[in-house]
């Protein structure tokens, strides 16, 4: 853990998953998504979900943020369940796709979720000056009156980070946000991503099936397998930070991106 | 249910079809810029030049062929018939427009309501889609003396006719472009617990609005097709549709025949590139409208 880092990780967990299964019914066939699932997470912690596709992450993440209902086992956020909490806004998602309202310009699109119906909300979104402060950061502030389909995919994908963020909830969910995006452009986010959480110290908890994308971000990364999906290992990553592009050359990356490889393989197939 | 497809279709199919090149050329050259502009300004004025096209082999081809004015006139002598004949023809439009136009209306206000429920339940849609189809393909020709014997002669018959087969694609389109919300957007509104309403309101009536303009164009020519044939089944005594009723049963008003068909295709072309602009403006976001 770094002495950086705003918000210290206390002892009780803001999110406590605990023997959570989810099945699914396909064409007859009882798919099982997730099988017995425990997983805390502490305040202001990076978690990454790593693992192959089908292996449950996007149902996990889903589950905690009340998105889906678990077929068995609890899930509590600050000591609510996951369908209390997301009426009282705790939750701020990121998709895969930037997912921003056409007709809508970056300006307004970062300011939408921030918009709609704050009844039982926990806590204040950012003000304008903030989100206009993040939109700096990332780069848009010349975008604000650009609709969304004047903007490449990384912008997009920026403009959707900052959307979340502003939020101002204690939890972030994100779902593969940089998967579709290539690779000079990702690594960018990766660092980009890092700068707005150590700015605000908020909780992420994150889905990749990229081992280094994990190990750049992450406090701890769970490796998760499939049929059924469960978990298989965790890691806690104590690479220091702030995190850089040249830790990436380092050995004791190196030697973290290895321990994940060797957790995935030794519970693929 | 497949059936939206049937109205959905998109405004791009009206447009020039390849690519027109783009103006920021690599190179940037003057002669290559000149170039793409005149290759562009070629092809936006291709629609023009089909139509003049049109007319004018149908001004010569009458000629040529040597066939008779009571057969087929020749466009110009139906122009100046138009021109000598002024106000009967706008007094007549007048009253096919208004006609038209409320239908129009009319069916777009109820199709909206039935859009919306039909949004919120799938029961409701499932319920009604095979009356909806129902009304889709049954000819209104067909029932159109059964609403005249129910309405009676005049007004109200004209417009039921009207708004009944302008209704359909409005509903239809209405209901798919709710519906065409992307998901993840729907998603990301629950993650922050949106109610019903707003995502009604915020996301899906502006997705809706795509299908709702390639709707309205389709609905411009059913409208005058509801108003012309109401006129001529519900006994009116003026508009175009009367007009050609006329003209049809006496050999002299031949000419009048296709005056009244040529104001039609006016209205309804007019009619066409005012929603088309309109749209243009209204929906500079969608990709329907990039070129
Ligand atoms: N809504 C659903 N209905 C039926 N089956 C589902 C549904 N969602 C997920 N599943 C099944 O649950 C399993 C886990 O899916 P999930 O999307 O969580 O995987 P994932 O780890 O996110 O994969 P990927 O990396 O490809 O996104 C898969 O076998 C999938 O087919
Ligand atoms: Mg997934």
């Amino acid at each position: 853990m770094s002495e950086s880092h705003a918000v210290a990780v206390t002892d009780a967990p803001l999110v406590c998953v605990s023997g959570v299964s989810k099945t699914f019914r396909q064409r007859g066939r009882t798919v099982h998504a997730l099988r017995e699932v425990d997983l805390q997470i502490g305040r202001g912690e990076f978690v990454s979900l790593l693992g192959p596709s089908g292996c449950g992450k996007s149902t996990l993440l889903r589950i905690i943020g009340g998105l889906h209902q678990a077929s068995t086992g609890t899930v509590s956020v600050n000591g609510l369940d996951a369908d209390a909490a997301r009426a009282a806004k705790q939750y701020g998602l990121v998709p895969q796709s930037p997912a921003l309202v056409p007709w809508r310009t970056v300006a307004q699109n970062v300011r939408f979720l921030t918009g709609l119906h704050r009844g039982g909300a926990s806590h204040p979104v950012m003000t304008d000056a903030e989100i206009d402060g993040l939109l700096e950061a990332v780069g848009l502030a010349g975008f604000t009156s650009a609709y969304p389909h004047e903007l490449s995919g990384g912008m997009q994908q920026r403009a959707s980070l900052v959307r979340a963020f502003a939020l101002g909830a204690p939890i972030l969910l994100m779902d593969e946000p940089f998967a579709a995006l290539d690779e000079i452009t990702r690594a960018d986010m990766r660092y980009l991503l890092l700068d707005l959480w150590s700015r605000i110290g908020t909780t992420v908890v994150f889905v990749t099936h990229s081992v280094t994308e994990a190990a750049i971000l992450s406090d701890r990364v769970v490796v998760m397998a499939a049929r059924p999906g469960r978990i298989a290992a965790e890691r806690t990553i104590d690479l220091p930070r702030p995190r850089n592009p040249a830790m990436e050359d380092a050995p004791e990356f190196h030697e973290v991106v290895r321990f994940l490889r060797s957790d995935l393989r030794e519970h693929h197939g | 249910m497949s059936v939206g497809s049937t109205f959905s279709m998109s405004s791009a199919a009206m447009l020039p079809g390849p690519d027109a090149p783009s103006s920021d050329s690599p190179d940037g050259t003057e002669v290559a810029n000149g170039l793409a502009n005149v290759r562009r300004i070629v092809l936006m004025s291709a629609p023009v030049v089909g139509v003049i096209a049109f007319f004018l082999i149908w001004q010569f081809g009458v000629k040529i062929f040597d066939i008779q004015k009571f057969v087929l006139p020749r466009p110009s002598d139906i122009l100046s018939s138009i021109n000598g004949d002024k106000s009967y023809y706008v007094r007549n439009a007048r009253t096919t427009l208004w006609e038209a136009f409320c239908g129009f209306a009319i069916a777009f206000v109820l199709a909206m309501i039935g859009a919306t429920v039909m949004a919120h339940s799938r029961f409701i849609e499932r319920a009604s889609m095979p009356l909806v189809v129902l009304v889709q393909v049954t000819p209104i020709i067909a029932y159109a003396p059964a609403i005249v014997i129910w309405q009676g002669f005049g007004l109200k018959s004209i417009l039921v006719m009207t708004s009944l087969v302008c209704f359909v694609p409005f509903l239809i389109n209405g209901v798919a472009g709710m519906r065409s919300v992307d998901p993840n957007l729907i998603e990301l509104a629950r993650s922050v617990d949106a109610s019903r309403r707003e995502v009604f309101v915020r996301l899906r009536l502006p997705s809706a609005l795509p299908n709702l303009f390639s709707a309205a164009r389709i609905a411009v020519g059913l409208a005058l097709i509801g108003a012309v044939l109401g006129e001529i089944y519900a006994g009116s005594v003026s508009g175009l549709g009367y007009s050609i009723k006329l003209a049809q049963a006496r050999p002299t008003l031949r000419m009048q025949l296709w005056g009244s068909i040529y104001v039609l295709a006016f209205i309804g072309a007019a009619a066409t590139i005012l929603i088309s602009t309109v749209e243009r403006f209204v929906l500079h976001w969608h990709s329907s409208q990039r070129r």
